[in-house]
């Protein structure tokens, strides 16, 4: 007995004593990071890409006990069991026999004729559901979806096509036809405003004011003369002729739009006319084959990835957002890249090796622990207030008092990043120049290089890999980072991107989108917080894309280098 | 390839003139007057006179610590970089202190090109190796550059080997080829001294023997100053040889009487292999 004791004792402390117990404590810990990295993503590609898919509309008799019974189209969003008891206590006669009772979410859309777009429905008193065919949904640019049964399409107030059929006769399915043809003359004048208001008036408009910003100038520094007035008057009167033109092209369009409208009769048997202008997208999603409902999911993602949003960033695409936070990157790396990598060569290669060398260093990566906030509020106080409006007064006095770069813009949001991951780049490139080979830096000295052309022509390219490295991980934090950006010029909706045909092309004092503050915006500052959810985590997986994409780059950047300057190890 | 048979080299057919050198009628390219160098505290050179004469080939010997490498680092104000390094004497070149207040030492270094221990050529092409010394003089013209470069190469008996692949990495040739493309390149700018620290103890001997034959070659054209580990490789290149103890000058001579017939017990102990 007590010898086998004493033999399991020596297993024990044997094994312990073979490492093997950390190889397992270890390979769990990566196990377990791995397995929480891929939950969370697993977690928002499912809630975020599931948002596009078409989903079916559901029409059944919704009868809660001790309320009348009344038609129910909806879509369901999501679905989640409650305690019974939880109900009645709600004030809901539940029979006895459940304990546990399925409730769903549905969206039944129509906010503007029941004043909410969703609703909580308990499963078990939703009943005798079908999936009509001929039951559509309409994406509009304001008020949300539309469900519905189509009756009747009118032009100029004249009937064109009606039905007073609900299942697919060939009266409805005509009156379909006609509505979708509608839709998509609509929609091409639709597209036809929007370039006129935005590209053409935009560029008038900017034209204007840089004729008016031209004219105060003059003014301020008195050097407005007569004939300079007169020029500017007479461009000003080409741009106004210019605007007239559009302006009646623009009520003619509107008057086009305006032309049609549709007859639809929604749940609760009460019929609209509504005008076709303000149709997005109509679909009947009960009709659809898979391979309809994949096209029309791709062409839901694509409409994410490339257009404006609409209703308060609840519907529509991220275009913007994705734009400002690339370009805000990109302009940060441009930014920081060379003045990290100038002061971790002074710091390596020039600055004598003492006390106060070694205390910068210190403080410099100390730096990269400041709260990100800290620097926004330092970016607001520097930058865009001191710097700003002293840019400002020495060079736009013109448009005073509105300010140019006195106010929260891409620059700022740029400069104010670049600050918060220099000391990475620093840290990164001090740790490259340290590696390089002491023989090859006297390699070159021995053949008559100086210095600074040893570094230049050997040192920095072979230590460009570490930079490159420092470069990646600042991109990584830039382009995450959100708190900061608040305060320096990101904004909830900025449709006109920072990069655009007018004169200087890139508008760096202009505010801009970003995907980190749109999710903020979508998911916490929106009106209709389950309409905009999916967004949210659409929204938050494209982040991630998008940062992974950026860091790709420069991976593959920096590989190249690393093969190109592969170090000298014999 | 026929390399063996092309670069095999006959020690023993390459005997020195079998009349005897003497110093005094050399022409003098470097001289060394009093030279004391030292590291913080530490006397690293305790008083150094010496020539190096034009168009010879001169070994340092003496066990490692000697201050040899260091002695040769002088010659073209290497040892510049070591912060705590500090030198009084004086090092003629030709005439000129090297030593002087406000010396171009980038174009001293150009003058007195140097090959180290372990080959470190840039990790660039072999082509824009051997260019990099031109290119650093701002020399730009590729006809004149694809003449060095080739001119450069020959001289380092490179040529034939690296002709077809001028422009892929220096860094995939083998170390022989490598210490030979750092000669080429340091050659390229035409220095009128080459220092050669240990330039083979990292090589396998077919590579160290293509060493010593080039060095044979180079000095028609240039001064060279090599130190070495070997004694027997200082007896087979050089004309002069120095032995050196514990940063003194121990003796200085013709190669052959150094070897043959050392004046002091020191220098007849550390060739018979008693110490060091």
């Amino acid at each position: 007995m007590s010898n086998e004791l004493k033999i399991k004792n020596q297993t024990v402390s044997q094994w312990v004593k073979s490492g093997d117990p950390w190889v397992w404590l270890n390979a769990g810990a990566v196990a377990i990071c791995v397995i929480m990295v891929i939950g969370l993503l697993a977690l928002i590609a499912v809630r975020g890409l599931g948002h596009f898919w078409p989903a079916d509309i559901n029409q059944g008799t919704y009868s809660l006990p001790g309320s009348t019974p009344y038609t129910l189209v909806a879509e369901r969003v999501e679905s989640a069991e409650v305690p019974a008891a939880q109900l009645r206590e709600a004030g809901i006669d539940v029979a006895d026999h459940h304990d546990l009772m399925m409730r769903s979410l549905m969206k039944t859309g129509n906010r503007d004729v029941y004043g909410s777009d969703f609703r909580w429905v308990i499963d078990e008193y939703f009943t005798d559901i079908t999936q009509p065919e001929m039951l559509f949904a309409a994406e509009r640019h304001e008020w949300g979806n539309l469900y519905g049964y189509l009756k009747a399409v009118k032009e100029d107030g004249k009937v064109v096509a009606e039905t007073a059929d609900l299942t697919p006769t060939d009266s409805a399915l005509a009156t379909w036809a006609a509505l979708e043809r509608s839709i998509e003359r609509a929609t091409t004048i639709y597209d036809d405003i929007h370039e006129v208001e935005k590209d053409e008036i935009g560029a008038i408009n900017h034209k204007l004011e840089r004729l008016r910003l031209e004219q105060r100038r003059l003014e301020l520094n008195n050097e407005l003369t007569p004939a300079k007035l007169a020029d500017i008057d007479a461009q000003r009167a080409e741009q106004d002729a210019l605007y007239e033109a559009l302006q009646q092209r623009l009520i003619d369009l509107y008057a086009e739009i305006n032309r049609d409208t549709f007859v639809v009769q929604v749940m609760d048997g009460s019929v609209h006319e509504l005008q076709v202008a303000k149709v997005v997208r109509a679909y009947r999603p009960n009709a659809m084959g898979i391979a309809e409902k994949l096209g029309f999911y791709g062409s839901k993602v694509v409409e994410f990835l490339t257009a404006e949003p609409r209703e308060a960033n609840t519907e529509g695409g991220v275009f913007p957002a994705i734009f400002g936070t690339v370009m805000m990157v990109l302009l940060m790396t441009i930014l920081v890249t060379p003045f990290g990598v100038v002061a971790a060569v002074y710091l390596r290669e020039y600055a004598s090796q003492g006390f106060v060398t070694r205390t910068i260093r210190i403080a410099v990566n100390n730096l990269a622990g400041v709260p990100s906030i800290v620097y926004g509020v330092f970016g607001l106080g520097f930058f865009v207030y001191f710097l700003g409006s002293g840019i400002d007064q020495a060079f736009f006095p013109e448009a005073l008092p509105s300010p140019t770069f006195g106010t929260g813009g891409l620059m700022w949001a740029s400069i104010t990043l670049a600050l918060l991951t220099v000391p990475v780049v620093i840290v990164a490139t001090e740790e490259g120049l340290s590696r390089i080979p002491r023989n090859v830096r006297e390699g070159s000295l021995a053949l008559g290089a100086t210095k600074a052309e040893t570094l230049w022509r050997v040192v920095l390219p072979m230590a460009s890999p570490a930079i490159m490295t420092g470069v990646i991980l600042a991109v990584a934090r830039a382009a995450g980072e959100v708190a900061p950006l608040m305060l320096v010029g990101v904004v909830k909706l900025a449709p006109s991107l920072p990069l655009d045909g007018n004169y200087p092309f890139i508008h760096l004092d202009q505010k801009f989108m970003h995907l980190g503050f749109h999710i903020y915006d979508v998911g916490f500052q929106s009106p209709n917080v389950e309409a905009a959810r999916p967004l949210v985590y659409a929204t938050a997986l494209l982040l991630v894309i998008v940062i992974a994409l950026l860091n790709l780059a420069a991976v593959t950047i920096r590989n190249h280098l690393r093969e190109k300057y592969k170090s000298l190890e014999m | 390839m026929s390399e063996t048979t092309t670069h095999s080299i006959d020690i023993s057919a390459m005997q020195r003139s079998q009349q005897a050198l003497r110093i005094e009628d050399e022409k003098v390219c470097l001289s060394v007057k009093d030279l004391h160098l030292y590291y913080g505290e530490k006397e690293a050179l305790k008083g150094i006179d010496m020539i190096i004469p034009e168009k010879k080939v001169t070994a340092f010997i003496g066990p490692s610590g000697c201050g040899k490498s260091t002695l040769l680092r002088c010659f073209n104000r290497m040892n510049d970089l070591v912060d705590s390094c500090r030198i009084t004497g004086e090092i003629n070149l030709h005439d000129t202190n090297i030593y002087e207040k406000g010396t171009d030492v980038a174009e001293l270094r150009r003058r007195v090109g140097m090959v180290f221990q372990k080959p470190n050529p840039f990790p660039k092409s072999i082509y824009e190796n051997v260019a990099y010394g031109l290119r650093i003089q701002g020399i730009n013209k590729k006809r004149v550059i694809d003449e060095t470069v080739e001119w450069a190469l020959r001289s380092a008996a490179l040529w034939d080997e690296v002709k077809d692949r001028l422009h892929e990495s220096a860094l995939g040739m083998s170390g022989g080829q490598q210490q030979r493309l750092v000669i080429a390149r340091t050659v390229a700018v035409k220095p009128e001294v080459l220092l050669l620290d240990e330039p083979a103890s990292a090589l396998d001997p077919i590579s160290t023997l293509k060493i010593e034959e080039l060095i044979h070659q180079l000095k028609e054209e240039f001064t060279i100053a090599i130190v070495t580990h070997n004694m027997q490789q200082a007896a087979r290149v050089s004309d002069y040889t120095a032995f050196m103890y514990m940063g003194n000058m121990v003796e200085f001579g013709d190669t052959n009487s150094l070897f043959t017939n050392p004046t002091k017990q020191q220098t007849e102990d550390y060739i018979t292999g008693r110490y060091g």
